[in-house]
C-alpha cells in the first residue's frame, strides 16, 4: 500500500500560529505545478535541450539574477533540476482560477520559447524549432509531472487521504487522462506505468501517488498540503478544472466526516493492490469490464467505484450545496460556461454525471470534446483510416505535438475547429499572466512583485514570505492563503519600495 | 437525457443544469455540419508534422531529472 507520512518541517514558520478562519466552511487553496520538456528539431548542428532550456530563462536571469522567481500573477515560474521548465500557480480559492493561473503558464512557457527560438535560429538554421511538452514522459521513458496541490485541514489524518481518495484518484483517470500510444496498445494515461507504490517525502527517488511533504505553506496547525502526483498533464481545459474540481468535492465529504465523527463512507473503498489497480485504469479500452479487487475482498469495475463515489457526493452535496457554493463566493465566471445562473457546485456535479453516462454507454466519442484521451484517440483513428500504412513512430510524433504548447498542431487545429472545449478566452489568460486571484495571499505577492520590479529593488520571495534584501533587509510573513488583506507588516514593506 | 433516470442518485437540478451546460458545446458542434469533414481537415492541419522524420522528432526528445 502506498503510505504518507509527515516529514516534519514545523518549525519552519516561527511565527504565532493563527487559527484560520476558514476552518469551519469547505474552502480551500487549489495549486498547479506542471513540469514542461523542452526538445529541439530541425537544427543544422547538434543543439543540447538543456542549453536550450537555459536560454528559455535567460530574460527571468537578467530580471531576477536567478532562474527561481515570482511573477507579477503571484505565480512561481523556475528552472528546474535537469532543465525542467516549470511554473507553479499562484493560490487560487476555486478550480476555475487556478486554471487560468495554469493557462497563464503555458502562455509564459510559449513566449520564453518563441523568443529563444529566435535567437537559436540565428546560430542553427531556419528550420531549428524548440518543442515545449506539456506531457509526462519523454522517448526514453523518463517521467515526470503535473502536481495538484490542496489545502487540507489537518484534522484528517494522512492514512484516511490514502485509503479514501486514493481509490477516486485512480478511477478519476477515466476522464483526466491525458492518453499514451504505447507499443503495446493505447493507454488512457500518461503515468500508470512510472508509477510505484514506494512512498517518500521526497518525489525524485520514488514515484509514489499522492505525498504529502508537509509544507503547508499555512499555519501547520490547521493545514497540510495534499500533494497529488497520480494525475497526467492536460491540455484540455475542461480537464484541468474538472479534475480540481471533483477532487475537491471528495475531499470536502472527507474532511466533513471527520469533523462530525460520522463515516465518509469510503472506508472501504481502498484498493488491495493500488499500482496494479492504476496500471489497470490505464489499460481501460483493451477490459472496460476489468473487475479490480478491493482490499475488503470485494471486486468492482473502474467505472462502476466512480460511480460510488459520485453518488456518495451527490447526496452530500445534497444537504451541504449552499454551504459548499459559499466557497466559491469569489468566483467571476466560468463554471457557467453556458447558463450565468449555474451553482457551481452543482455544474460540477452535471459533468461529472455527464462522463459517467458517456463511459457507461461506451460511447467515448461523445467525451472527445473534453477528455484529452479520447480527443487523442479520436485523430489516431481518423489519421489509421486515411493512412493504413501510418507507422507508430508517427503516431507517438503527433500525439508529442499534441502536448507542444510552442509549436504545436494537432491541439490549436482542434481549439480552432471547435472540437476541444475552451473555458477561457485569450483576454482571460493574457489577464491571468499579469494578475493575481484577488482573493488569496498571491494579491499580495503579485503587488509586492510588482512594486519591486519598478523600483529594481532587489528582492525575494516564497510562498510564505516577501523580502527586500538591500538596501536595507525588510520583510513580510503572509502565513493565511486566504487572506488577500495588506497587514501592516506588508504596508511596511510596500513603502520601502516607493 | 433519460438514461439520468436511471440514476436513483441524480437529481433533477442536475440534469437541468447538465444541459444547459452542453447546449453551448452541441451548438458549436451543429455549426460544423459534418463530424467527418471536420476530422478531415485536422488531418489536413497536421499533413506536415507528419512529413517530418518522425523517429528523428521522437527520439529528439529526452529529458532528465523532474519531480
Amino acid at each position: 500500500m502506498p503510505q504518507l507520512r509527515d516529514s516534519g518541517t514545523r518549525t519552519l514558520h516561527a511565527t504565532e500560529p493563527v487559527p484560520s478562519a476558514e476552518m469551519d466552511g469547505f474552502c480551500r487553496i487549489f495549486g498547479v505545478e506542471t513540469e514542461y520538456g523542452v526538445a529541439v528539431t530541425g537544427a543544422e548542428k547538434p543543439v543540447d535541450a538543456g542549453q536550450v532550456a537555459m536560454t528559455m530563462f535567460q530574460p527571468i536571469v537578467s530580471r531576477s539574477r536567478s532562474t527561481n522567481t515570482y511573477l507579477t500573477n503571484g505565480s512561481r515560474l523556475y528552472l528546474d533540476v535537469g532543465s525542467h521548465p516549470e511554473y507553479a500557480t499562484a493560490e487560487a480559492r476555486d478550480p476555475y482560477k487556478a486554471l487560468a493561473q495554469d493557462l497563464a503558464g503555458e502562455h509564459v512557457m510559449r513566449n520564453l520559447a518563441l523568443k529563444a527560438q529566435r535567437k537559436l535560429r540565428e546560430s542553427h538554421g531556419e528550420h531549428a524549432t524548440i518543442h515545449v511538452f506539456k506531457n509526462n514522459v519523454d522517448s526514453a521513458g523518463h517521467a515526470f509531472g503535473c502536481h495538484e496541490n490542496y489545502l487540507v485541514r489537518r484534522f484528517v489524518p494522512l492514512e484516511a487521504i490514502e485509503h479514501q481518495l486514493l481509490p477516486f484518484l485512480i478511477t478519476r483517470q477515466l476522464y483526466t487522462g491525458a492518453g499514451r500510444m504505447t507499443p503495446d496498445g493505447f493507454q488512457i494515461t500518461q503515468r500508470a506505468d512510472f508509477l510505484d507504490e514506494a512512498v517518500s517525502s521526497a518525489t525524485t527517488r520514488s514515484r509514489p501517488m499522492v505525498n504529502t511533504r508537509d509544507e503547508p505553506h499555512a499555519d501547520p496547525d490547521s493545514f497540510r498540503r495534499l500533494h497529488v502526483i497520480i494525475g497526467d498533464s492536460n491540455r484540455s481545459q475542461w480537464a484541468t478544472w474538472m479534475k480540481l474540481a471533483v477532487t475537491h468535492l471528495v475531499l470536502c465529504v472527507i474532511e466533513d466526516a471527520f469533523r462530525q465523527g460520522v463515516s465518509s463512507g469510503f472506508e472501504d473503498w481502498a484498493f488491495a493492490d493500488p499500482a496494479a489497480a492504476n496500471r489497470a485504469v490505464s489499460r481501460f479500452l483493451d477490459m472496460p469490464d476489468a473487475e479490480l479487487l478491493l482490499a475488503s475482498g470485494e471486486s468492482v469495475t473502474a467505472l462502476a467505484l466512480q460511480r460510488r463515489y459520485y453518488a456518495a457526493v451527490a447526496s452530500f452535496v445534497a444537504n451541504h450545496r449552499e454551504m459548499m457554493d459559499a466557497a466559491f463566493a469569489g468566483e467571476a465566471s466560468g463554471w457557467n460556461v453556458a447558463n450565468a445562473a449555474v451553482s457551481p457546485t452543482a455544474a460540477i456535479l452535471g459533468q461529472w454525471n455527464r462522463v459517467l453516462n458517456a463511459l457507461e454507454q461506451g460511447n467515448y466519442d461523445a467525451l472527445a470534446d473534453c477528455v484529452d484521451w479520447v480527443a487523442k484517440r479520436r485523430i489516431f483513428d481518423a489519421l489509421h483510416r486515411r493512412r493504413p500504412n501510418v507507422t507508430f513512430a508517427q503516431l507517438e510524433q503527433l500525439e508529442l505535438d499534441y502536448h507542444d504548447i510552442a509549436n504545436g498542431r494537432l491541439y490549436s487545429s482542434l481549439a480552432d475547429r471547435s472540437q476541444i472545449r475552451q473555458l477561457l478566452t485569450s483576454d482571460e489568460i493574457e489577464r491571468a499572466v499579469h494578475e493575481a486571484p484577488q482573493d488569496t495571499r498571491a494579491a499580495l505577492r503579485g503587488r509586492f512583485v510588482e512594486a519591486a520590479l519598478a523600483s529594481g529593488a532587489q528582492f525575494s520571495a516564497d510562498w510564505t514570505h516577501l523580502a527586500v534584501t538591500a538596501p536595507e533587509r525588510r520583510e513580510a510573513v503572509l502565513l493565511d492563503p486566504f487572506n488577500a488583506a495588506s497587514t501592516p507588516e506588508f504596508d511596511a514593506l510596500m513603502s520601502a519600495l516607493q | 437525457m433519460p438514461q439520468q433516470f436511471e440514476q436513483p442518485q441524480s437529481q433533477p437540478q442536475e440534469v437541468h443544469e447538465e444541459d444547459a451546460l452542453t447546449a453551448a458545446q452541441t451548438n458549436q458542434q451543429q455549426q460544423s455540419d459534418d463530424q467527418s469533414d471536420v476530422l478531415d481537415s485536422i488531418l489536413d492541419d497536421i499533413e506536415s508534422t507528419l512529413e517530418t522524420n518522425a523517429e528523428e522528432y521522437v527520439n529528439s526528445f529526452v529529458q532528465k531529472g523532474g519531480e
